[in-house]
C-alpha cells in the first residue's frame, strides 16, 4: 500500500512539476507578448531581398504603427520600387485570441481601397521571407508552449521555447531563443507541416528607443529555398501622439 | 491642327520638365510601354502596335498638393493619342477633402463591371482590355468628402460638362457590331451634350468603413454614358404590289440623362471576402421592336448587381463574381433580354518571390454562351522592368464578347516604370 502511496505521490509530483514547466514556458511568451513597447510610432523600413546567388531586390516602406490595447493598427506605405509606389497596406491585428486580422491595401493603379482576405496571412509579404503573419504581434493563447531549456547565445542569457499552434496552422512549431534581459527574441526557428526546419529569423541589432528595445536589422533565411530577406529600420520615433483615425482608408488613399 | 497640337504637348513637357525636375518635393513617376499584339485569324494582322509614355507629376505642401498625369499613345499605323488623364488640386482639413479639376473617380467594390462605378466614363477604344488605370477617363470635377468622424463620410461630386464614353472609332476592330434591315444614314446633330450647368452631373455616396465590413451607398444625377439610338423609319408604298415597305432609316445617336441609386459593400467573414454591388437606374432607354414606340426605343428602369468572393488558397488567388441585369416592366418586343447573367472568374498565382505571375480572368456571358478568356504571365527581370505575355480569346458568336469572336490574339507588354 505505502509503495503505490509512493508512486501516485511520485507521479503527482513529476506531473505537477510538468505543469511548472509548462506554466513557465507560457509565462515566457506573455513576457515577450507583454514587453513594454512604444504606444505609437514610425519608421523607414528598407527590405533587402537576396537570392541564393547574392543578387538583391530592395523595397523601401515608410510604415507608422500604433497599440490602442485591443487592437493594433499599421500602415505601411511603399516609397520604392516605381512599379510599388504609392502602394499602401493596413493591418488591424487584434488581440482577442482567434480573432483575425483585418486587411486593406490600396493600389494607385486601381485608386480605390480594396479588402483583402486574412487568411492569405501564410503569405509571403511582397516576395519576401516574411509571411504576413510572419510581422505581426502573435497572441501566445494560439499555441501550446513548452520550455525547452536555458541557453547562451553571443554571451546572451537565453530561454529556449517551443511553440506549437493549437490549429493546423502555417508551421507546425517554432523554437524561439528569448533574451532573458530584454524578453525579446533572439532567434526563431520555423519548421514545416512536415517538421522540417524552414526558415530562421536571426536579429542582428537591437537599440533602446526611449527606453523602448526595439529589432532595427533583422534576416529571415528560408533553409530550404536558400534564398533570405533583410529587413533594416531607420529614422524610428516612437510614442509621437500619432491618433487613431490616421489608420484609416483616408490616409492609405492621400498617401505620404 | 494635329501638328499644332504635338508641339503643344511637347513644348509643355520641355517647360514643365524643367521647371519640374528642379523644384523641391516634386514626385515624377511614370512608364514607357510597347505594347504588341497579333491577331491569330486570317494574315495575322497586327491587333495592336502602341508605344506608351505615361508621367505622373506630385507634389504636396502641407494641406494643399497637386497632380498631374499626361499620356501619349504612339501609334506607327495611326494618329497618335495624347492627353492628359487627370490634372487636379487638392486641399485637406481635419474633416473635409476636397479635390479639383480633372480626375478619376473610382467607386463601387467590383473588379471589371461598371454598376455603381459610373462617376468617371471608360475608354472602350481597346475594348475591356485596357490596364485598370487606362479604362477610365478623368473627368472635371469638384469633389468633396466631409468626415463626420473615422467611420462615416460623405461624399459630393460635380461634374460641370458630361463626358461620354470613348467608343472606337469606325474600322477599328472593336467597334461594336450593328446591324440595319438597309443601309441607314446617319444624323448626329444630338449626338453631343450642350455644355451648361443645366447638363452638369451630380453624384453623392455615403461610406461606413468598420473594421469588418465597408459599406457604401450612392445616388447619381447623371447621363447615360452611352448613347441610345434612335431610329427614325420611313416607309413607302410599292407602286406595283401596293405594299407598305421600309424605305429608309436615320440613325440618331442621343444621350440620355438617367438617375440612379445604389449600394456597394465589401465584407470580410473570416475566411473570405464576399463583396457586392447593386444599383437601380430610373429611364433608361432600351431598343424594342413596337411599331408604336417612338424613334425604336422605350424607357424602363432596370437593376443591375454583382456578388462576388475573394479567397486566398495557399498561394493561390482566386475570385468570382456573379452579374445580373434585370429589365423592369419587362414587354416581350424589347430586344434586349429581361435577364442578363455574367460570370466572371480569376485566378493568380505568383512564384519565384513575385517575380512571376500567372493569371487567368474570364467573363462568361449566360444568355449568349460567349465569353472572354484572358491568359496572362507576367515576369519582372528587375524590380523596374516587366513584360507581360498573354492571350485573348473570344467564345460564341454574338453578345458583349462573342461578336468579337475573330479578334483573337497573343500580345507582349515591355514596361519600364520609372
Amino acid at each position: 500500500m505505502k509503495k503505490i502511496l509512493g508512486i501516485i505521490v511520485i507521479s503527482l509530483l513529476i506531473l505537477s512539476s510538468f505543469e511548472m514547466v509548462a506554466e513557465d514556458a507560457k509565462e515566457i511568451a506573455y513576457k515577450v507578448y507583454n514587453r513594454k513597447a512604444p504606444k505609437d510610432g514610425e519608421s523607414d523600413m528598407k527590405m533587402t531581398l537576396i537570392d541564393k546567388r547574392g543578387g538583391e531586390r530592395i523595397r523601401d516602406i515608410r510604415q507608422f504603427f500604433i497599440d490602442l490595447g485591443d487592437v493594433e493598427k499599421q500602415i505601411m506605405f511603399f516609397t520604392a520600387p516605381a512599379d510599388v509606389k504609392n502602394t499602401a497596406f493596413m493591418n488591424w491585428s487584434y488581440d482577442e485570441a482567434g480573432k483575425d486580422d483585418n486587411q486593406w491595401l490600396y493600389l494607385p493603379a486601381l485608386k480605390k481601397v480594396k479588402r483583402i482576405s486574412s487568411s492569405g496571412k501564410d503569405n509571403e509579404f511582397m516576395g519576401s521571407d516574411f509571411t504576413y503573419e510572419d510581422m505581426e504581434k502573435r497572441n501566445p493563447e494560439r499555441d501550446n508552449h513548452k520550455f525547452i531549456k536555458s541557453d547562451k547565445i553571443d554571451g546572451e542569457d537565453v530561454w529556449v521555447v517551443e511553440s506549437t499552434p493549437k490549429k493546423e496552422e502555417q508551421y507546425s512549431k517554432k523554437r524561439a531563443w528569448i533574451s532573458k534581459e530584454r524578453e525579446m527574441p533572439k532567434k526563431i526557428e520555423f519548421y514545416d507541416e512536415d517538421g522540417e526546419l524552414l526558415k530562421v529569423l536571426t536579429v542582428l541589432e537591437v537599440k533602446k528607443i526611449k527606453g523602448y528595445w526595439v529589432i532595427i536589422k533583422q534576416e529571415m533565411s528560408n533553409i530550404q529555398k536558400k534564398h533570405r530577406t533583410l529587413i533594416e529600420l531607420s529614422n524610428m520615433k516612437v510614442d509621437i501622439g500619432l491618433k487613431d483615425n490616421r489608420f484609416t482608408q483616408r490616409t492609405m488613399q492621400r498617401g505620404l | 491642327m494635329m501638328k499644332k497640337m504635338i508641339l503643344i504637348f511637347v513644348l509643355n513637357v520641355i517647360i514643365i520638365l524643367p521647371v519640374t525636375v528642379f523644384s523641391e518635393g516634386l514626385e515624377i513617376n511614370g512608364f514607357v510601354r510597347n505594347y504588341s499584339g497579333i491577331l491569330l485569324e486570317g494574315d495575322n494582322d497586327y491587333s495592336i502596335v502602341q508605344n506608351t509614355l505615361d508621367l505622373s507629376f506630385k507634389k504636396s505642401e502641407g494641406d494643399i498638393g497637386f497632380v498631374s498625369n499626361i499620356f501619349v499613345y504612339q501609334y506607327p499605323s495611326k494618329e497618335n493619342y495624347f492627353g492628359i488623364r487627370e490634372l487636379y488640386m487638392d486641399y485637406y482639413s481635419e474633416s473635409v477633402d476636397l479635390r479639383i479639376g480633372k480626375q478619376q473617380i473610382i467607386w463601387g467594390q467590383a473588379d471589371g463591371v461598371f454598376i455603381t462605378d459610373i462617376v468617371s466614363p471608360k475608354n472602350l477604344t481597346e475594348f475591356l482590355l485596357w490596364d485598370f488605370n487606362e479604362i477610365r477617363m478623368g473627368v472635371t470635377a469638384a469633389k468633396g468628402k466631409y468626415y463626420i468622424n473615422s467611420d462615416n463620410s460623405l461624399e459630393l461630386v460635380w461634374i460641370p460638362m458630361f463626358t461620354p464614353t470613348l467608343m472606337p472609332e469606325e474600322g477599328s476592330i472593336w467597334h461594336p457590331k450593328m446591324s440595319f434591315p438597309l443601309e441607314p444614314s446617319f444624323d448626329m446633330t444630338k449626338s453631343e451634350v450642350d455644355k451648361n450647368l443645366n447638363n452638369s452631373e451630380l453624384f453623392g455616396r455615403y461610406s461606413l468603413n468598420l473594421s469588418w465590413i465597408d459599406l457604401q451607398v450612392m445616388g447619381g444625377y447623371t447621363f447615360d454614358d452611352d448613347p441610345s439610338i434612335h431610329v427614325k423609319r420611313g416607309f413607302s408604298i410599292d407602286s406595283v404590289t401596293g405594299t407598305k415597305y421600309l424605305s429608309s432609316m436615320v440613325v440618331s445617336p442621343e444621350y440620355h440623362r438617367l438617375n440612379v441609386g445604389g449600394l456597394s459593400f465589401s465584407a470580410d467573414l473570416t475566411s473570405f471576402i464576399l463583396r457586392g454591388e447593386g444599383a437601380y437606374y430610373n429611364n433608361k432607354y432600351f431598343q424594342t421592336a413596337d411599331p408604336i414606340a417612338s424613334d425604336g426605343l422605350i424607357k424602363k428602369d432596370y437593376i443591375n448587381y454583382v456578388v462576388g468572393i475573394d479567397k486566398t488558397v495557399g498561394e493561390w488567388k482566386l475570385s468570382t463574381q456573379f452579374i445580373q441585369k434585370i429589365i423592369l416592366d419587362y414587354e416581350d418586343n424589347l430586344i434586349g433580354d429581361e435577364m442578363d447573367n455574367l460570370a466572371t472568374i480569376l485566378v493568380s498565382k505568383s512564384f519565384m518571390r513575385e517575380k512571376l505571375r500567372l493569371e487567368l480572368f474570364s467573363y462568361v456571358g449566360f444568355n449568349n454562351e460567349d465569353a472572354l478568356i484572358r491568359l496572362k504571365g507576367y515576369y519582372y527581370p528587375s524590380d523596374a522592368f516587366g513584360i507581360e505575355f498573354g492571350s485573348n480569346v473570344f467564345v460564341g458568336n454574338e453578345g458583349t464578347f462573342g461578336q468579337f469572336n475573330g479578334n483573337n490574339m497573343v500580345y507582349a507588354k515591355i514596361k519600364y516604370n520609372f
